[in-house]
């Protein structure tokens, strides 16, 4: 107990004063009002109102989640192979150089990858500039959804690798050997074994990719052009255009409850009646 | 097809497995005819799991041959043998219920769902969990998981199944009532078991063949008995347990005998025709323990050894005595509880070790 109380608290502590106060904070901002640019507090639903109301929101929000959720499945698909290879097809020297390569991205702060990126990108950039001798383009993904995408996938991409490894290695090797055993060959084994085996992780790691890309702000306004926005950028809109923190606080507070419902669905997945056994 | 069914069903031949610089298997050789029990036996890092995963296609050797019916096999895909495995801790797949994971071969060789059903059932009901069909694995005790993963196996109908260590993770009693039920349907199915194990009271109470391995190479191949009774090396005398390894000096006693002479007394045993000894030389002889016999005085046949009785060894109806002669050697002696009751001994008791010449062997030392 005493345990608990010395080790357990501080860190408890630091959450109450940098999260939950913030938190409890923006909640109650969503009720209050805005006179000449300036926060009044109130207790009116108005601003929850105007935003559930608001056609821009809603297509926002629909634009947003199907964004994030085609982030997480490509994301899923994309690394899985490579996870695949970390985990199961590579010296164990060579494996952890690689682990080492995926973390190297981490030490670049984000936007100035997703700046680099543009060099790529852009009209007179490396793509277009490639393949116009072979008579094709010039492509435009700078300031499309194609461009948020591969903005959320800069992001997301070595994190899903590494989970995704790190769940594959967990799976029990004589289970593989136990289903090459019984005949299934490579690719029936990932199937039916591999994947339901490491499934956690998998959804985990899904999971994550779809909380980091609905959330994030950088892609969408220097890869998509903000156009359409997503709702970060609608945050910052609301906030830019007429200091509305009050209605940018309820996008807030939408989507911090859309994660957590999604975070639970995803969990309840994962978790739920070990291995959906039939 | 090449090759006949009149040879053994499998051969192993000159087979080597090595990791780098390390050596698995140096160099083993044997041959499995259809049908019979055949136990891998050694201490740890023998190389018999080595070699039963060889066979099971799941490591690839890096020397010699593996022939199933005179057809070469090494370079055969795990999924492409009909050799299923028993592991010693089961690896039934936890996300499948227990139908599921006895299906599960039958299902990856296409067969109809109704029709694995049934043939699951058949094999759940043959080894008698049935009743649990429907649970996870993970709510099952050892032993029945232990028949699970032979159901799963077995419901492939092989003519050959492999088991690694099967009963060494199962609580002593389940051991015992594992290893007659083996033997039971080994007997019932016909088809080929090759079991690996480190004990060799399971290896001898299953077996129709032993193979004694140590460091990656075969020690001797035969029936328990002949092992038992005859062992080929000191190795083997020493890890099949319950025998009396005797030291000492070779000299010539006349009639095909030989005497030897050591710490422990002095014993003749028959002269060796295929173990090249001489006369002055180092030589080691073996008496089984429970060939010996004990006496309150000289009796003047066999050899005669006095002693004195250190301590006594209860292991259920049957007794180990331990004793040490005037030379400090060390003597065992197997005897029935009956029989340590009718003559009782207690520590420190002077005694006669006595066993006729023939009893013992010789080794080279």
């Amino acid at each position: 107990m005493r345990f608990a109380a010395v080790w357990g608290l501080p860190p408890l502590l630091w959450q109450l004063a940098f999260f939950v106060t913030p938190l409890g904070f923006l909640v109650a901002m969503t009720f209050w009002s805005v006179k000449n640019f300036r926060l009044i507090p109130d207790a009116t639903l108005a601003n929850w109102r105007f935003i559930l109301n608001a056609g821009f929101f809603r297509s926002a929000y629909v634009y947003t989640f199907w964004l994030a959720a085609l982030t997480a499945l490509i994301a899923s698909l994309v690394a899985f192979p490579a996870a695949y290879t970390l985990a199961y097809r590579l010296k164990p020297a060579t494996r952890r150089f690689l682990i080492f390569m995926l973390v190297v991205p981490f030490f670049t702060s984000y936007p100035v990858r997703i700046y680099s990126t543009q060099i790529f990108f852009s009209p007179e950039g490396i793509i277009n500039a490639l393949i116009a001798p072979l008579g094709f383009g010039p492509v435009s993904v700078l300031n499309t959804p194609t461009g948020t995408v591969v903005g959320y996938l800069v992001l997301t991409l070595p994190l899903v690798v590494l989970l995704q490894t790190f769940a594959l290695m967990n799976v029990p090797k004589t289970l593989i050997e136990a289903a090459h055993n019984l005949g299934c060959g490579r690719l029936r084994t990932i199937l039916t074994v591999i994947v339901p085996s490491a499934r956690v992780g998998l959804i985990v790691a899904a999971t994550f990719t779809f909380v980091l890309a609905f959330g994030d702000y950088v892609a969408p306004l220097y890869l998509g052009g903000s156009k359409p926005p997503t709702l970060s950028i609608l945050i910052a809109d609301q906030v830019k255009s007429g200091n509305h923190w009050p209605r940018a606080s309820v996008v807030a507070a939408i989507m911090i409850l859309t994660l957590i419902v999604v975070m639970t669905g995803m969990l309840g997945l994962a978790y739920g009646r070990r291995g959906g056994r039939r | 097809m090449t090759g006949s069914k009149a040879g053994p069903m499998l051969e192993i031949d000159r087979l080597a497995k090595r990791y780098g610089d390390t050596v698995a298997v140096a160099d083993v050789s044997f041959g499995i005819e259809k049908g019979e029990f055949i136990a891998l036996m050694g201490p740890s890092g023998c190389g018999k799991t080595t070699t039963l995963r060889m066979i099971a296609g799941l490591d690839t050797p890096s020397g010699g041959e593996i022939r199933l019916w005179g057809r070469r096999i090494n370079e055969d895909a795990p999924w492409e043998r009909e050799a299923p495995l028993v592991w010693q801790h089961y690896a039934l797949f936890p996300f499948l219920s227990v139908a599921k994971n006895v299906e599960f071969g039958l299902k990856q060789r296409g067969l109809p769902a109704a029709e694995r059903r049934r043939k699951a059932m058949e094999w759940m009901e043959r080894l008698g969990i049935a009743g649990f069909a429907e649970r996870g694995v993970d709510q099952l005790s050892g032993g029945q998981r232990q028949r699970v993963a032979l159901a799963r196996a077995l419901a492939l109908e092989p003519e050959m199944l492999l088991l690694d260590e099967p009963l060494s993770a199962l609580d002593p009693h389940l051991r015992v009532r594992m290893q007659s039920e083996l033997v039971r349907l080994h007997r019932e199915l016909g088809i080929t078991f090759v079991c690996v194990t480190h004990s060799h009271s399971e290896a001898f109470a299953m077996a129709d063949r032993v193979v004694i391995m140590s460091e990656g190479r075969v020690q001797q191949i035969g029936a328990p008995r002949e092992i038992y009774r005859r062992a080929a090396n000191r190795f083997v005398a020493e890890f099949v347990g319950g025998n009396n390894l005797f030291s000492g000096t070779a000299a010539a006693a006349g009639e095909g005998l030989l005497r030897v002479e050591g710490p422990f007394g002095t014993a003749l045993a028959p002269r060796p025709a295929d173990v090249a000894l001489r006369e002055g030389g180092e030589v080691t002889l073996v008496v089984a323990a429970d060939r010996i016999d004990l006496g309150a005085a000289r009796s003047g046949a066999g050899n005669e050894i006095e002693a004195k009785v250190v301590t006594l060894e209860f292991v259920g109806s049957s007794v180990t005595v331990f004793l040490e002669t005037a030379g400090g050697a060390e003597l065992r002696i197997q005897r029935s509880l009956r029989q340590i009751e009718n003559t009782p001994l207690s520590p420190g008791d002077a005694v006669i070790a006595r066993w006729p010449q023939d009893e013992g062997f010789f080794l080279p030392a």
